[in-house]
């Protein structure tokens, strides 16, 4: 047997078994995966302060490492500490009034107030964003809306949500396309700022205009696979089925910020 | 059986004041394989639509006299019944695939998802089609990032895993070689073979010739000529319609023309071949009795 066909046929075994994506963590139910993380994102809230914060920003690297995908996240997620972390910070901590200044220049005079409000604020939001950015390098919107389909969410839910993520890509694609025709045709769309701009701006229409054309004609396509058919759909990838010990680990996690909002709400913190 | 029956058939696109198809009466029997050939803008792919219910189901419109699928008016069809009898590839390639998946394998396999096929089964008729296709080479492939060609082979692909008895294929070889034309082609005869009734747009009229066992010709929306392959390429109606004719046929009319007519007019590249050898035949003869 050629390698060739050797590695057709392992390519179609591969839709004869669970999807395996090679790591306890990231072979998680999708839907587990999702309110883990959003759970956990949203803890910090329930508490005073941005000690909780903090750790929730520091569980994800954890939980990055020991799902193997810590090279990815960890770039990614640093990235966005320094450009919206440090931004969010900054704004916060220079004009929220208090006593007591640390440091005066010009009409700025942040307080120690106004660094933790800066410190909670920022460290919530990057706790919320690196809940996504995570989430998106554990697991694949592809396999959560199947997930989400195999548990009664319509095909035509799942099918906008993806579709919607293909589009910006391809809205891109086109946009490059158009863009480098135009250069083809001597228009400049390099050099600074308001050059670029200026080249950009005109593109949107076509671009725009072409998306929207091309709606009409892929919803006919989709109707032409059998799409509104009213059998219920198969699904060719198989999902391996949730584990107890996914379930209680989701379970565990929610029960524990719920326990914090409660208590947050009665005044215990 | 009949496929289906148009009687005085005409559809105006909304918001437009000129009718796409106008007065059209024609019967499509089921097992034939169907080209419908006309210039740009002559209602081929209305035609092709109105046969798979996309009009007046999908594309709003004003549709007059009768249209009957299978027997049945196509208004009391549902148009997902319908999108399991008739099986339809669209002329655009970019459009027709999903979006949402992530190799070419789960692309095809997608119609017959919907359908509710079990995996197992669907496994089996992609690796078919793939084989069918000789689509080995693209079906790890992500179908978003394939070229036009590949796409639209890919579409050709998904249609046919679907199995439907009908199928409408509009312009399937735009955007191929002439070598990946010719396998759709050869694929297509298979099809017919196999008892499928196939509706088919191309401009490729020497493949058309070749494979088609009856021409529907369009002009200006109008019925121009409906009938037996031969018979519509050799018909002067063509020529008043500003129809395009097989090479063959034309380098015959243009024998005719120098006053070397063939013994009969070819529309394929075989039969011209025959009377080509038979001229030269007769030629060398009549050479060595001077």
């Amino acid at each position: 047997m050629s390698s060739e066909s050797g590695n057709a046929v392992a390519f179609v075994n591969r839709f004869r078994t669970y999807v395996d994506r090679g790591n306890p963590i990231r072979n998680m139910d999708p839907i587990v995966v999702f309110i883990v993380l959003a759970a956990i994102a949203i803890a910090p809230i329930a508490f005073p302060g941005f000690v909780a914060a903090a750790i929730v920003c520091l569980i994800y690297p954890v939980i990055a490492l020991f799902a193997g995908v810590a090279r990815e996240f960890l770039p990614t997620y640093l990235k966005l500490f320094l450009v919206v972390g440090l931004v969010l910070f900054v704004l916060r901590a220079a004009f929220i009034d208090g006593e007591d200044p640390l440091f005066r220049l010009g009409n700025i005079a942040p307080t120690w107030a106004g660094v933790e409000e800066g410190a909670r604020f920022a460290l919530l939001v990057m706790a919320i964003s690196g809940a996504v950015t995570l989430f998106f390098n554990l697991a694949t919107v592809r396999y959560l809306m199947l997930a989400l389909e195999l548990r009664g969410v319509t095909p035509r839910a799942t099918y906008v949500i993806l579709a919607s993520f293909q589009s910006i890509i391809d809205l891109g694609r086109h946009a490059r396309t158009v863009l480098e025709a135009q250069q083809s045709r001597g228009i400049e769309t390099q050099g600074n700022i308001i050059v670029r701009a200026r080249a950009f701006f005109p593109i949107l229409a076509p671009v725009f205009l072409a998306a929207i054309n091309q709606t009409e004609e892929r919803a006919v396509s989709l109707d032409a696979r059998a799409f509104n058919s009213n059998v219920p759909h198969t699904h060719l990838v198989m999902l391996r089925p949730t584990r107890p010990r996914e379930l209680v680990v989701a379970v565990l996690v929610v029960a524990t910020v719920l326990a914090a909002f409660i208590g947050s709400a009665v005044g215990w913190f | 059986m009949v496929l289906a029956a148009l009687r005085g058939v005409s559809f105006t696109y909304a918001y437009t004041n000129e009718p796409a198809l106008r007065d059209i009466n024609l019967t499509l029997e089921e097992g034939l394989l169907y080209a419908v050939i006309g210039p740009n803008a002559s209602g081929k792919s209305t035609l092709c639509a109105l046969l798979r219910g996309i009009v007046p189901l999908f594309h709003e419109g004003e549709l007059t006299g009768t249209a009957e699928i299978r027997g049945r008016n196509l208004l009391e069809w549902d148009p997902a019944e319908l999108s399991r009898e008739i099986g339809y590839v669209f002329e655009n390639p970019f459009t027709q695939i999903s979006g949402i998946k992530e190799t070419v394998f789960e692309e095809i396999a997608l119609g017959l998802e919907n359908l509710g096929m079990p995996p197992e089964e669907v496994i089996d008729r992609v690796e078919q089609v793939v084989e069918q296709l000789e689509l080995g080479a693209l079906v790890a492939k992500n179908p978003n990032e394939l070229s036009g060609g590949q796409r639209q082979k890919v579409a050709f692909a998904s249609i046919i895993a679907m199995d439907a008895d009908v199928i409408v294929i509009d312009e399937p070889t735009s955007q191929l070689d002439p070598e990946s034309s010719d396998a759709v082609f050869a694929i297509i005869a298979n099809l017919k073979k196999s008892g499928k009734s196939i509706v088919l747009v191309e401009h490729k009229m020497d493949l058309v010739a070749q494979y088609a066992d009856r021409v529907i010709a369009l002009n200006g929306g109008r019925l121009v000529i409906e009938g037996p392959t031969s018979e519509v390429f050799t018909s002067p109606l063509l020529n008043a319609s500003d129809i395009a004719r097989p090479a063959v046929t034309e380098l015959a009319e243009a024998l005719v023309h120098v006053g070397r007519p063939l013994s009969r007019t070819p529309v394929t590249r075989a039969e011209a071949a025959e009377l080509i050898r038979a001229r030269m035949k007769g030629g060398s003869r009549a050479d060595r009795s001077r």
